[in-house]
């Protein structure tokens, strides 16, 4: 048998292995002789709908926190050393915290001035964009790292070239630094891409009708517990796995 | 070219580096720094260029206080060549060279590209204009780092051991562009360990040990060196001769 055939074979078995496992658990759960995907079949529009914010709030979160890394990168690499500090007290607080954590503490506290008018109880910001905001700042430190490893892959002696040429430092991010960046980037903010939108998930503690949160209430509502899951996963899936692929596919078409 | 340095010292982790450097040249236009691996040639050419700044002494280039001048003023009047990898690898050969002449030195596009192509044709190079670094061997990739230096018409060129990351074919190759700043009338001053050429090529030989001078002057020391120290140096180098 040939290495590529058995590999087909292998990966099928695998796959029919968990189908195999869940399909036990469908089995053993209470009820499952019910189980059927359109019970949920009222709430598709909303699923949809969630399934739309979650993928807006995540290409938002992210094109942000791009943003905030490479500030804060900058603030790390700062000759101010009063800079330097501020930067990086920032990035040892948000690495040291959870997410859920600091969602609730920007929604609940930090935001809470702006968030509703407490003489009309009129909201004024509404949650998915402080959510927005706060998963993009939660970001910013592991998009810095993505930023950090990036420009060390640039040769030493580039930097010195540039010095010796008379670059200002905004010429050497503008000519040399950022064009040589996007290739090495782009894989690994794929990656956090991808974990924005797992991360996105927690927006529902919130109060933001995201693809959880949507999903969720499907299943509550219509007693699709089974259901539910399923969809989750399925959703989930389907949003990252081609991305982990492209990035993949990336790193190899240009050998990063 | 005229090159006055006094009390040069400079320390690296409170290792002496260069040890009470002085020396004045004047009138010459090409400078070989020759001596064994450590013993402080390139640091001489980076405090002279002013990537690093001593300790304690001073430097003139030409009329330039080193200590006085500000170092992108100086940077736009010197050219520098590093041993390695410094082409950007993301531009073309062409583009190494014309952004720099239009970002920092600003030139015309216009003028940029006619500099450049003037001196890559002059330089062998032409056929290499839309290549990358990754597509040129060692020593083209080196000429172009001396060509994209050249363009800026500097008033001196460092070379730190421009060729010693390269095999012998590909050193004939780039030290025959070295020769060529000579016609170019091209002040330089170079640290080198390939003596044959830096006998052909300069006008003054620096010998260091151990951070220090220990013997300079006219391209004739060596052929007859004073001291015992570059006798060493000298039969060491040619040992199979």
């Amino acid at each position: 048998m040939n290495k590529k055939l058995k590999n087909v074979i292998t990966f099928i078995l695998a796959l029919l292995s968990y189908g195999a496992f869940i399909a036990l658990f469908i089995y053993l759960y209470p009820g499952s002789n019910n189980f059927d995907l359109f019970r949920l079949e009222e709430n598709f529009g909303l699923i949809y709908e969630g399934f739309k914010l979650t993928i807006l709030i995540s290409i938002i979160a992210l094109f942000l926190s791009v943003i905030f890394g490479f500030i804060l990168y900058l603030g790390i690499n700062s000759k101010y050393q009063y800079i330097k500090h501020l930067a990086n007290i920032y990035n040892e607080v948000i690495f040291g915290i959870p997410l859920v954590v600091f969602l609730t503490f920007m929604y609940f506290f930090i935001f809470a001035p702006f968030r509703t008018d407490l003489s009309t109880e009129i909201t004024r910001i509404e949650p998915i964009i402080v959510g927005t905001i706060a998963i993009s700042i939660y970001m910013a430190p592991y998009i810095k790292n993505v930023f950090e490893g990036a420009i060390k892959s640039i040769d030493e002696n580039q930097y010195q070239a540039m010095t010796v040429f008379g670059f200002t430092t905004y010429q050497k991010y503008r000519y040399i630094i950022l064009p040589q960046l996007v290739k090495v980037i782009i894989p690994p903010l794929i990656g956090n891409f991808s974990y924005v939108i797992k991360s996105s998930t927690l927006l529902h503690v919130i109060l933001v009708n995201e693809l959880y949160a949507e999903i969720k209430r499907g299943m509550l509502s219509r007693y699709a517990i089974m259901e539910g899951y399923v969809f989750m996963f399925f959703l989930y899936l389907l949003i990252t796995i081609p991305l982990i692929r492209l990035a993949k596919w990336f790193e190899r078409r240009y050998g990063v | 070219m005229r090159v006055v340095i006094k009390d040069l010292v400079k320390t690296y982790d409170e290792k002496l580096i260069l040890d009470n450097i002085n020396l004045d040249i004047r009138d010459r236009s090409g400078i070989a720094i020759i001596g064994a691996s450590g013993a402080g040639k390139s640091t001489l050419l980076r405090l002279m260029s002013l990537i690093e700044t001593p300790d304690f002494g001073s430097i003139c280039v030409n009329d330039h206080h080193l200590d006085e001048i500000k170092e992108d003023v100086y940077y736009k009047k010197i050219g520098f060549v590093f041993q390695s990898h410094t082409l950007f690898p993301h531009l073309t050969v062409l583009r190494n060279i014309t952004l720099i002449l239009e970002k920092v030195h600003g030139k015309s596009e216009e003028d940029a590209n006619q500099i450049a192509m003037k001196l890559l044709t002059k330089f062998d190079l032409a056929e290499h204009i839309d290549k990358r670094a990754s597509q040129l061997s060692g020593g083209q990739s080196q000429r172009v780092s001396i060509v994209r230096s050249l363009a800026l018409n500097p008033e001196v060129m460092f070379l730190d051991e421009p060729t010693s990351a390269l095999d012998p074919v590909l050193t004939q190759e780039v030290l025959q562009t070295i020769l060529k700043l000579r016609d170019e009338h091209m002040n330089f001053v170079i640290v080198t360990h390939e003596i044959l050429f830096a006998k052909k090529a300069a006008d003054y030989i620096i010998f260091m040990k151990d951070g220090k001078i220990i013997e300079m002057g006219d391209v004739s020391i060596l052929d007859h060196p004073n001291t015992d120290e570059l006798k060493d140096y000298l039969s060491n180098v040619f040992l199979w001769d």
